[in-house]
């Protein structure tokens, strides 16, 4: 379980900061799937990065009793100057994990081929996106953070993603953030809006949608 | 495994992971790979050896210009290029922390022990050359020379533990660290036996700590006729202190950093 009390943010803003995160809390446990849902920087990413440990609250805390993933998104976990392929040893060294297995995983899930061997910048922000899958799919967390990258790609790289996340995976906990109702509709089980630094959980994630509509 | 053993595993994994990525992306696999890291002191101090060598003669303080010379470069160049890797480290590595085992004193610990070892085996290297030439003598004892690399090393650490989290809380701290690092020349004791100097000058590089070391070192090769001044304890007393304070301002930055 991952539990957050309270969680408050803010950033520099001019000579004061504004406060992104108002005092959020809420709690996420193996098997469930929440959407965060909310307007363009109402600070979906804030709070993924808060619960992920990219970034430390102003006040509150967070309790982990599961491993969570890095948030996986278009940046962020891999390194622009490195090639996929050293990406892949980097993160399987750090978690204790073998290349060799890291590797396969990498070039059987992402399909790359040669790219692999070119430094991250050079690709687009669909290879991107299959590389940051395959990253974190290649250590096994009981909580994943996906911060917008669901979902994108082709069909084929849709497919992969379903069957890795949602059918290998089903009994983990999953942090969702995307724009994509339909997907939202489709994978999560229960919905959190952020609107004006405060979050309401609905236990059911077509409800969440609706107050999201109605913003 | 206990809690404690398992955080051991960890560190050293993440050290490890950051050494080999720090070398592969500063040093290519190319060539000579990660022997670059040698490179610029060697480069230094022969150039500056040299200089000396055609300014002042074959011999200064009674040993060998050109062995006295490398032998106090080799260590400022250390103590200069660090402090000058460590400004902005965070920024420039905030992806990194993406990573929750990886620590913002990962960071700063990987790239030190980089030039760590890399200024000390230019030092090594080019001693072991001059001593073929026969400019650079047998260590008088090795314990010195070793104690005396650890003291300046310790200095070396205790200082980008300051400078790396305040060039991050200010630009002015960013902009003045090559200049200021310029100005600790004569505070480093690379160019002079503290013996050799005024009384009042003499007493007041020794508030420099990095003078303590580089003393310790020089005794430890050339001998008790370059008659050493050092203590083992003011540097301590210095650099531990600056230690805990650099800890302290790490944990604040940290707190504050916001990373994309």
């Amino acid at each position: 379980m991952i539990t957050c009390e309270n969680l408050r943010k803010s950033y520099p803003s001019g000579h004061g900061r504004r406060e992104i995160l108002k005092g959020i809390s809420f709690s996420i446990s193996k098997g469930e799937r929440l959407a965060v849902l909310g307007r363009n920087g109402a600070g979906k990413t804030t709070l993924i990065k808060q619960i992920g440990g990219v970034e430390l609250p102003d006040s509150g805390r967070i309790i982990r009793s599961m491993t969570n993933s890095w948030p996986i998104g278009f940046n962020g976990g891999f390194q622009g100057s490195l090639t996929g392929y050293d990406n892949a040893r980097f993160i399987a060294r750090i978690y204790g994990k073998t290349y060799a297995e890291m590797r396969d995983f990498v070039e059987d899930f992402t399909e790359l081929g040669g790219a692999l061997r070119q430094p991250v910048k050079t690709y687009s922000s669909g290879m991107r996106a299959r590389l940051a899958f395959a990253l974190s799919l290649g250590i096994e967390f009981d909580c994943y953070l996906i911060d917008e990258v669901i979902l994108v790609g082709d069909q084929n790289f849709q497919r992969k993603c379903h069957v890795e996340l949602f059918e290998k995976r089903a009994d983990r906990a999953m942090i969702i953030v995307s724009h994509d109702m339909g997907t939202i509709r489709e994978t999560c089980n229960r919905g959190m809006l952020i609107h004006e630094g405060r979050a309401t959980i609905h236990e059911d994630v077509a409800e969440a949608i609706a107050a999201y509509d109605s913003l | 495994m206990s809690a404690l053993a398992k955080g051991w595993d960890i560190q050293i994994r993440v050290i490890k992971a950051l050494m080999l990525r720090e070398l592969t992306t500063r040093f290519g696999r190319e060539n000579i790979g990660f022997l670059w890291v040698m490179a610029e002191p060697l480069l230094f101090a022969v150039l500056v050896g040299i200089l000396w060598r055609a300014m002042k003669g074959p011999f200064e303080f009674g040993v060998s210009v050109i062995a006295f010379t490398v032998s106090g470069y080799i260590p400022l160049v250390f103590f200069r290029s660090t402090i000058g890797r460590a400004v902005s480290s965070f920024t420039a590595n905030g992806g990194l922390l993406y990573h929750r085992q990886i620590k913002i004193l990962d960071l700063i610990l990987v790239r030190f022990i980089v030039e760590f070892i890399g200024h000390l085996m230019a030092y090594l290297f080019i001693a072991v050359v001059l001593f073929a030439f026969d400019i650079f003598p047998v260590p008088y004892d090795l314990g010195f020379l070793v104690l005396g690399w650890l003291y300046y090393a310790l200095f070396t650490l205790a200082i980008t533990l300051v400078v790396a989290p305040l060039s991050e809380m200010s630009e002015v701290v960013e902009k003045f660290i090559p200049v200021t690092t310029y100005m600790m020349v004569p505070f480093s004791g690379a160019f002079y036996l503290v013996s050799s100097l005024y009384p009042a000058a003499a007493e007041v590089v020794l508030w420099s700590p990095p003078v303590h070391g580089m003393e310790m070192m020089r005794y430890g090769v050339f001998g008790p006729s370059i008659d050493p001044q050092f203590d083992f304890v003011y540097p301590l007393e210095f650099c531990l202190p600056t230690l805990v304070l650099g800890l302290v301002l790490c944990r604040m930055v940290r707190k504050r950093m916001v990373i994309e």
